[in-house]
């Protein structure tokens, strides 16, 4: 089936969140057969920082779904969203 | 920006002009601002790269200030980072532009002269339509007859093909191909597959396959402004096609051009051209397509008949081309004038401001001094900042992601799930709804009471299906039961639908954002609709 690429937004817990630390804590969270390609940050407001981590995973059952849940459950992270889903 | 190095190759890149990379299939550019035309306007080598393959920078447009983190690799290991640039970005197809080092104009037969695509309107354009049909023989023909990408690049493809012992498909061979050298990319950029027409500058959306990801492009951020539908002329109108054109028009697309497709194959003749767009009224009717909306060309995508040019193999077809019919598609745009929605995402307290929800605006516009409503929380009060980018902005728009601060309004007041409007036009709140769905997979029946989670902008919300009031025919598009006592795969029905806890969801007919949702149950995503009308609490 291919893979799919999706882009998340994840936004951390406060302002004081170290963004770097909170990256590599994501990267060992993926489950297995999903990978980071690549992660953006975006200012937001208020001294806010959304990270963007593009992740792919396979284009099968489950979707995005055992990624975020992943994600959700990392140290710091207030919330997890798909933006972007394509196939590569 | 000199010094750096590709951390897979570990090579240094130089400067370049306007040169082929190694394996003469186009540039390295490391430059964001290059906007696509990497070898017009200083984009880079990495002469001694080992790997294949080549970069064009982005071809961007409205940027805003996304920041690449981590290390600096050539592309073919990595693109400049492509903006968060709204849903006028989507879910796409494989790269062929990091394939070309320039990119040309569609029509104007001025290869090598970089294009004004940036001066153009943007559009995201889905290609649709059931597996193997041709639609990624349709893209890498449209990528191919614009000029956005180069012949050799085929033509090594070509060779590689027939060497392979599968020559004849060479557009499918090339994508997956690419597919395949993006993937082993450091980084990937999702809007990757972009061409422009005379009038607009397209990006290509590249849909899935399975279904779960269906939720994904209800709740993202990027959506399909159009869409082509492909259709294989020699097998008709497939399930697949039914559940795409209905999920185009859930996501909100009302145009819809359909490529007839692999005319070819049945002789070019005219009367099975004319069964399947038959077949296809049909199939739009069903969903609440107009017809008349719709515009229908006789292609192959495989030889290129009816896509840029006109074909001598279809004397009987006097309408337009393909990229004709892009180029006449209405110029998208964006939900400025509609009431003001956001959904929130999060909401924060922050020190020296207070409570900061965040999220992506949708629809309107939002202002300091408005007077806002948050429901279903029913809370509401005046926004004293806005801020976008850590800047403070005079007014936001749809697409934006924002916190702001409202006077009066505390953390524990609102929540994810909430949606933002004017306080004169506040989001509807339902007691119940009723709404078209399709089912799309479910192991057994679905029957009235059943209560899945149904997911809708950032809400997620358990829902109780009260009654199932119609079901449609797929065939004639016809009501074929009243009152049915189950719906199962495949179906499409009208449903009513009670939330369970309190939810903010508008008509589709009213404010199409915020009136798609998709169905989850047993960690799948079992259906997907669209809110025909809803009776407020």
């Amino acid at each position: 089936m291919g893979k799919v690429a999706a882009k998340l937004k994840v936004m951390p817990k406060s302002p004081d969140v170290d963004l770097d630390a909170l990256q590599e804590r994501l990267e060992a969270s993926l489950p297995e057969g999903a990978h980071i390609k690549g992660t953006q940050r975006d200012d937001v407001a208020f001294g806010l920082v959304a990270l963007f981590p593009t992740v792919t995973v396979p284009d099968d059952a489950g979707g995005t779904e055992a990624v975020e849940e992943a994600f959700a459950g990392v140290e710091d992270v207030e919330s997890v969203q798909v933006e972007e889903v394509g196939r590569i | 920006m000199a010094g750096r190095i590709c951390p897979d190759c570990n090579v240094a890149p130089e400067p370049v002009d306007h040169v082929p990379d190694h394996r003469g299939n186009g540039i390295h550019t490391d430059d964001p601002e290059n906007d696509g035309f990497a070898g017009l306007v200083g984009g880079r080598t990495y002469p001694d790269c080992p790997l294949p393959g080549v970069s064009a920078g982005p071809m961007l447009r409205g940027l805003r200030s996304i920041r690449a983190t981590g290390q600096d690799p050539c592309e073919r290991h990595a693109r400049p980072a492509r903006p968060a640039d709204s849903w006028d970005s989507h879910p796409l197809y494989r790269n062929l532009l990091t394939h070309v080092g320039v990119t040309f104009s569609a029509h104007s037969a001025t290869r090598g002269v970089t294009s004004t695509m940036s001066d153009k309107p943007h559009q995201n354009l889905a290609v649709i339509g059931h597996v193997d049909h041709g639609k990624s023989t349709m893209v890498g023909r449209l990528l191919f007859e614009t000029g956005s990408v180069p012949e050799h690049v085929i033509e090594q493809y070509r060779e590689e093909a027939e060497e392979k012992g599968k020559g004849g498909f060479e557009f499918a061979y090339v994508m997956d191909n690419l597919a395949e050298e993006r993937e082993r990319g450091v980084t990937i950029d999702i809007a990757h597959q972009e061409f422009d027409t005379d009038e607009y500058y397209f990006t290509i959306v590249d849909c899935p396959g399975h279904r779960d990801f269906v939720k994904n492009m209800i709740t993202g951020a990027s959506q399909a402004d159009n869409a082509v539908l492909v259709v294989a002329a020699d097998d008709g109108v497939q399930p697949q096609t039914q559940e795409h054109v209905f999920l185009a028009k859930t996501l909100g697309i009302d145009e819809l051009i359909i490529a007839v497709n692999k005319m070819d194959l049945v002789d070019y003749q005219e009367s099975r051209y004319d069964e399947t767009v038959e077949e296809v009224k049909q199939l739009l009717k069903q969903v609440r397509f107009d017809t008349e909306d719709a515009s229908f060309i006789p292609t192959s995508a495989f030889e290129g008949d009816n896509v840029s040019e006109e074909s001598d193999n279809t004397p009987w077809y006097d309408g337009v081309t393909l990229l004709e019919a892009l180029n006449g598609l209405p110029e998208p745009q964006p939900p400025t004038d509609a009431p003001l929605r956001l959904p929130i995402q999060d909401v924060y307290t922050i020190s020296g401001i207070g409570t900061v929800p965040v999220g992506r605006i949708e629809t309107g516009i939002m202002k300091p001094g408005n007077d806002v409503s948050f429901q279903p929380s029913d809370v509401g009060g005046e926004v004293k900042t806005v801020e976008m980018h850590h800047e403070e902005v005079d007014q936001a728009g749809p697409g934006d992601n924002v916190g702001f601060n409202v006077r009066g309004v505390g953390k524990d007041d609102i929540r994810r799930g909430d949606v933002c409007g004017s306080a004169d036009d506040p989001p509807t709140v339902a007691e119940t709804f009723q709404a078209q769905v399709v089912v799309m997979q479910h192991p057994s029946v679905i029957t009235a009471g059943y209560t899945p989670v149904f997911h809708a902008h950032t809400a997620q919300v358990a829902c109780t299906i009260e009654s199932i009031d119609k079901k449609l025919d797929p065939s004639s598009g016809e009501v074929a039961e009243e009152n049915p006592d189950f719906i199962q795969s495949g179906d499409a029905a009208v449903v009513t639908v009670r939330p369970q806890k309190p939810l903010s969801i508008e008509p589709s007919s009213e404010i199409p954002e915020l009136g798609s949702f998709a169905i989850r149950d047993m960690g799948q995503t079992i259906a997907a609709g669209k809110v025909l009308g809803v009776d407020e609490r």
